[in-house]
């Protein structure tokens, strides 16, 4: 993940557990916050855009939530999303069943990544080899 | 014998390098102040919620405290102003001591007690929920996005609820001067017009802004020191919140030397 972020240091959107999302903020806070920084996108602005992906990934609900407050999906989720947020983002997903450790499969992720395709020029998840099964296909 | 003089050294070395190293930083963090980059959206975010969560939220409990506080303080100062029979000091001994002395003090003291402890336990938690390293991986920098708002509040909150205890406290003379004296409202104001000093105010305030800067900066220096465990929050918290009240004491001190000089 080092060499990656290191490649790509203005691209490069890490989703990991060693990435957490801000504890003391709502999940939209997070998520606009890459937006309001980088660009300095107005605060409504930002967190409206916000919102508006978390209804893409069917979670409007859990905007206003805190980071202990989520399941690992919807941790998974705010993660993806506030990577996503980062401009011509290459999103790098370290360990994705360290993040929801109960997946059978990589379903769950690869369709949160397809309502979002817009949002990111390329995805690459890195895993351990013992892993490969779980991925299928893919 | 050797070994105490060693320690000794060395406990010397090692005080005037650390605060050798907070006065680099607080450098690094003022030049931040003045940059037009430093601004973003993001950051006038957390300086707003900062200014509510010290300045606003707090406001009742201040109000209070310094009306009691103040009136108490007041009250014996009238009384023992008249048992001496120097009541014709009472001005000076209101603007001079009280207004630009106490106000401060006690302003300071309290915003360290409830905003510094929180801000170096917030700042020592992110540390160890890896928050920090987060921001840094999205290139967010933690002096701009984390430090710079605070410390900018911290200026702002002392500064302008030093100025509210202030008129509390010129509130409660009124009414003490009126109870104990028997002063009229328009010889009080004319009292405390001739004896406020300029200059004593410009000082009360810059010392405000000093205090604001240090009270708010030492914390996040200290949180930051955090390692990834979680014992190390109540070490970094005591070791910040020593260094506040001793940074107090040393701003205090030379505020005083500055009036006397």
């Amino acid at each position: 993940m080092q060499l990656f972020l290191h490649d790509y240091p203005l691209q490069a959107a890490p989703v990991s557990v060693d990435v957490p999302l801000i504890s003391n903020q709502d999940i939209y806070m997070n998520i606009a916050l890459i937006k309001e920084y980088h660009e300095n996108m107005p605060r409504r602005q930002a967190q409206r855009l916000a919102v508006e992906y978390l209804e893409r990934v069917d979670l409007e609900h859990i905007a206003y939530k805190r980071n202990p407050a989520l399941n690992p999906e919807e941790r998974f989720c705010g993660m993806l999303l506030r990577a996503a947020m980062v401009k011509d983002a290459m999103i790098l997903i370290d360990q994705p069943f360290k993040i929801i450790p109960h997946l059978k499969d990589i379903q769950f992720i690869t369709t949160a990544l397809k309502k979002i395709d817009d949002l990111y020029l390329n995805c690459h998840i890195y895993d351990y080899k013992w892993m490969e099964e779980k991925y299928g296909e893919l | 014998m050797m070994s105490f003089w060693e320690n000794l050294g060395r406990r010397v070395i090692q005080m005037l390098t650390a605060f050798a190293d907070t006065i680099v930083f607080a450098g690094r963090v003022f030049i931040r102040i003045f940059r037009r980059k430093t601004y973003s959206s993001a950051m006038r975010e957390v300086l707003l919620n900062q200014i509510y969560f010290t300045s606003v939220q707090i406001l009742p409990v201040f109000l209070m405290v310094s009306i009691i506080f103040g009136s108490l303080l007041i009250g014996v100062v009238f009384q023992l102003l008249k048992e001496f029979g120097i009541t014709g000091f009472f001005g000076h001994v209101l603007m001079g001591l009280i207004v630009t002395e106490l106000s401060p003090l006690l302003t300071v003291l309290l915003i360290t007690l409830r905003s510094a402890s929180a801000i170096n336990t917030e700042m020592a938690v992110m540390k160890v929920n890896r928050e920090i390293k987060t921001l840094e991986m999205f290139r967010i920098d933690v002096i701009d996005y984390l430090l710079v708002p605070r410390v900018i509040n911290g200026i702002i909150s002392i500064v302008l609820l030093s100025s509210l205890c202030s008129v509390a406290l010129l509130v409660s003379g009124a009414l003490f001067s009126w109870l104990i004296i028997g002063m009229s409202i328009d010889v009080y104001t004319n009292i405390l017009l001739n004896a406020a000093n300029f200059s004593d105010i410009l000082i009360a305030l810059f010392k405000c802004a000093i205090y604001g800067f240090f009270i708010t900066l030492i914390p996040i220096r200290f949180g930051l020191r955090a390692s990834h465990e979680l014992t190390s929050i109540p070490i970094v918290v005591s070791q910040g919140m020593v260094n506040v009240f001793a940074a107090i004491l040393i701003i205090e001190v030379l505020s005083l030397l500055t009036k006397l000089l």
